[in-house]
């Protein structure tokens, strides 16, 4: 018998046989699907279409450090500094083929979801021009705070779910098939709550993860649920950091655990780690962001599939109301007691960038818990200024400390 | 008050709008509602005898606006809220938002967070136009829009008045259209800056009024063919500061069309009458030209700048950049290398609301006709 992978062997070993099927995916009949990271993907794999994630590629190449490379390439070619760091450097890697990975294979069609954001529809707007591919904008209007407007923004998606079906039937030549949906979607649900109950475990003190452990931790829920080993993934994750709990160990010893932070934002990937053991050495853990909740579905399988998928990808963090994402992050703080707060203003990322100086003003207020703001940019090193990301950090600590004091 | 304007006194009320309108509020007992770019049917704010008010921003110093949005936010959104936030809000008593893009979508939220006390809806625009379903979604924002603009007035609206701002706003378009006729084939005839200025207006002031400007101007306009004009084609958004169009006079180009919002792409939104007008309102949303946050066709831009080019037999396309608008800098350079391709001249022009030099815009602009004509540069 053999031993029972850990969720690192797991991950690894999923993500390279699902690499392995994408990069073979025409000898085996299948096509390949860009999508974006948050959209109704289950539709995909219960077509057998693969998804691929240019934005995961793109982070490899980012938390690798080759911003300034790709970004610079993507710039002669006449785009502008401001675009999404990601775009600009999968458009270098599609002119220079620079990567840290083995790269992705070439699409033959996209899915385009704006409930994330609309960087994402224009970029692949790009991509298909380069191959004269097709497009499908999956339009997820704002989730705004009005409940019969939610209702008919909810049958609009549905409407625009069927239309997606048809789409990849004409694309396909064959019959999209509802019952292997359902079956994708029980995995997809399953998935979801264990891959929330991964993150909740941060509630515990000392928190057995940090956020940089659920960013590791997201990427299997980005590119395989609808699958059985994407539950078996989180399956195993959660009883190695249940695990962890059952011990006590924390990502900083319990006497350490200072300041408990929430993040908005994603993350500066090329300054991952580093982040991580600068915060630790002023007894500071990330626990969590709504970024990394945003695979958080809630699918309700008794509902009509197409029902409940329009329901979950329309109500994602990055296309809810400042408001309810006020409301979100609330209910994080309380849940994660959380006592500090560090608010990213992302210049790649407009969509989560632009709610950012409201958010913060409204967090502070409503939890008296005073933010560190700093601007620079998920994957480009030229937006970083170390010494004062470090400068601001260190004042930031000291204020809380005086707070704490009092 | 709009009724018997001058073309000077057009031109200058397109520059500052609010004195009058603020004026015009007062006078009339009415309300006005903001709104910003686009596609926001004003028709229904118009029936429920309300001004429909496109906000393009102001010219004024940013002084809060930076601290809602940072700097590399587009700088006619940031435009937009700082002349509600400082200057121009006491006018407004409510506002109908649309929401086309990332930055659009937080404008609303922000937008609305900052006027608890008034009236703030959000348009939501389909981003994508050739599926049945968008259609469905513009019938049900409008749908919606009216049931809110009627929940928050008490009023109610019947097809009578809907059709009847349809009319208003019917013959405001054609007028425009039948001047911008007369101004293609006589250069002279009147300036791009007084023509541009006509279309600005009319998203801001009550066409019922205004068109009778129109009417009077159009009936004057003399055929004056002038000579050493050159015909382009002006592609974009908006094209702002209005002193642009100065330079454009002061080179003698001649605009023969375009697909600007403010232009041919307002002008395309004439609504068919005689059958339901809600259907009518929908339908003139897939009539209007390219808009890039809100069309999924990845050649349609392309397409459609080629032919207007054809069309008009202009000489050369000039593209009107926003600076941060980051729909237009996805699709430019490969708008730009396809339509240099077909061997169409293209030049850039990079516009930023507040911070434009115009001397640079200058510089650029006569040494690209200058190349054209075949001068030295």
């Amino acid at each position: 018998m053999s031993e029972k992978l850990t969720s690192r062997q797991l991950s690894k070993k999923i993500t390279e046989e699902y690499m392995d099927e994408a990069f073979h995916a025409h000898e085996l009949g299948k096509l390949i699907g860009y999508s974006t990271a948050i959209s109704p993907v289950e539709i995909f794999v219960a077509h057998d279409i693969i998804p691929i994630y240019p934005e995961n590629h793109s982070v490899a190449n980012l938390t690798a450090k080759k911003g300034i490379e790709l970004c610079s390439i993507t710039e002669n070619m006449g785009y502008t500094s401001h675009l999404c760091a990601y775009a600009r450097s999968d458009l270098a890697y599609r002119k220079s083929g620079i990567t840290v990975t083995k790269g992705i294979p070439d699409p033959d069609l996209f899915l385009a979801c704006n409930a994330q954001c609309f960087t994402l529809t224009k970029w692949f707007q790009v991509l298909a021009r380069k191959g004269n591919l097709p497009v499908f904008v999956f339009d997820t209007p704002e989730h705004i705070m009005d409940k019969k407007a939610r209702e008919e923004i909810v049958k609009y998606c549905v409407l625009q779910l069927k239309e997606l079906i048809s789409f990849l039937e004409d694309l396909t030549k064959k019959k999209f098939d509802y019952d292997r949906l359902k079956e994708v979607m029980k995995y997809s649900a399953q998935s979801s709550i264990l891959y929330k109950k991964f993150l909740d475990m941060a509630q515990y003190k000392p928190s057995p993860i940090s956020i940089f452990d659920a960013l590791i931790g997201m990427a299997i829920a980005v590119y395989r649920r609808g699958t059985q080993e994407c539950v078996d993934y989180y399956q195993t994750l959660c009883d190695e950091i249940q695990a962890k709990v059952d011990q006590g160990i924390g990502v900083l010893p319990k006497e350490k655990e200072k300041y408990r932070l929430y993040w908005e934002n994603l993350p500066v990937w090329f300054k991952f780690s580093d982040h991580a053991k600068l915060l630790g050495s002023y007894g500071g853990v990330i626990l969590t962001s709504l970024y990394v909740h945003a695979w958080s579905f809630e699918f309700d399988l008794d509902k009509d599939p197409l029902v409940t998928l329009a329901e979950n990808y329309v109500s994602r963090f990055s296309n809810s109301t400042i408001e309810d994402r006020v409301d979100m992050a609330m209910d994080l703080f309380k849940r994660y007691s959380m006592n500090g707060m560090i608010m990213f203003m992302n210049r790649s990322c407009k969509a989560v960038s632009f709610a950012v100086p409201t958010l913060k003003d409204i967090l502070t207020k409503k939890t008296g818990i005073p933010a560190l703001v700093f601007e620079s940019d998920m994957g480009d090193q030229r937006f970083y200024a170390e010494s004062q990301v470090r400068t601001r950090i260190e004042a930031y600590f000291e204020t809380l400390d005086r707070l704490q004091e009092k | 008050m709009w009724d018997s304007l001058s073309l000077k006194e057009i031109v200058d009320h397109a520059k500052d709008p609010y004195p009058s309108i603020r004026q015009w509020v007062k006078d009339t007992g009415k309300r006005a509602v903001g709104s910003t770019f686009a596609d926001v049917p004003e028709e229904v704010i118009y029936a429920f005898g309300f001004l429909p008010v496109t906000l393009m921003g102001t010219n004024r110093p940013l002084k809060v606006a930076p601290s809602h949005l940072p700097d590399n936010a587009c700088s006619l959104a940031r435009s937009n809220l700082e002349l509600v936030l400082s200057y121009e809000g006491d006018i407004f008593d409510g506002y109908v938002l649309p929401q086309v893009c990332d930055t659009t979508q937080h404008l609303s939220d922000i937008w609305r967070i900052n006027f608890p006390d008034k009236y703030v809806e959000s348009y939501l625009a389909p981003r994508q136009a050739d599926r049945p379903s968008a259609r469905y979604w513009v019938k049900e924002e409008i749908e919606r829009i009216i049931a809110s603009l009627s929940k928050w007035s008490g009023k109610m609206i019947t097809d009578n008045d809907l059709n009847e701002a349809i009319k208003v706003h019917n013959e405001n378009k054609m007028l425009l259209k039948e001047i911008y006729d007369i101004k293609k084939k006589n250069p002279a005839a009147l300036t791009n800056k007084e023509l541009f200025a006509m279309m600005k207006l009319s998203q801001q002031v009550d066409k019922l009024e205004f068109n009778k400007s129109l009417k009077k101007i159009k009936d004057s306009l003399k055929a004056e063919n002038g000579k050493g004009y050159t015909d382009i084609v002006l592609v974009g958004i908006t094209c702002d500061p209005p002193e642009i169009y100065d330079l454009f006079d002061e080179i003698k180009l001649n605009i023969v069309g375009d697909t600007l919002l403010v232009g041919t792409r307002y002008i395309q939104g004439v609504v068919n009458t005689g059958g339901n007008p809600i259907d009518a309102l929908t339908e003139r949303h897939f009539k209007r030209g390219f808009f890039t946050p809100i069309h999924d066709d990845v050649y349609r831009n392309y397409e459609e700048v080629k032919a207007l080019y054809r069309e008009t037999k202009a000489e050369a396309v000039v593209y009107v950049h926003i600076e941060f608008c980051e729909s237009q800098e996805y699709d430019l350079p490969d708008l730009k290398n396809m339509i240099k391709q077909e061997g169409i001249p293209i030049h850039v022009l990079d516009t930023e609301y507040q911070t434009l030099s115009l001397s640079h815009v200058r510089t650029r602009l006569q040494a690209f006709f200058e190349s054209l004509k075949g001068g030295s540069l």
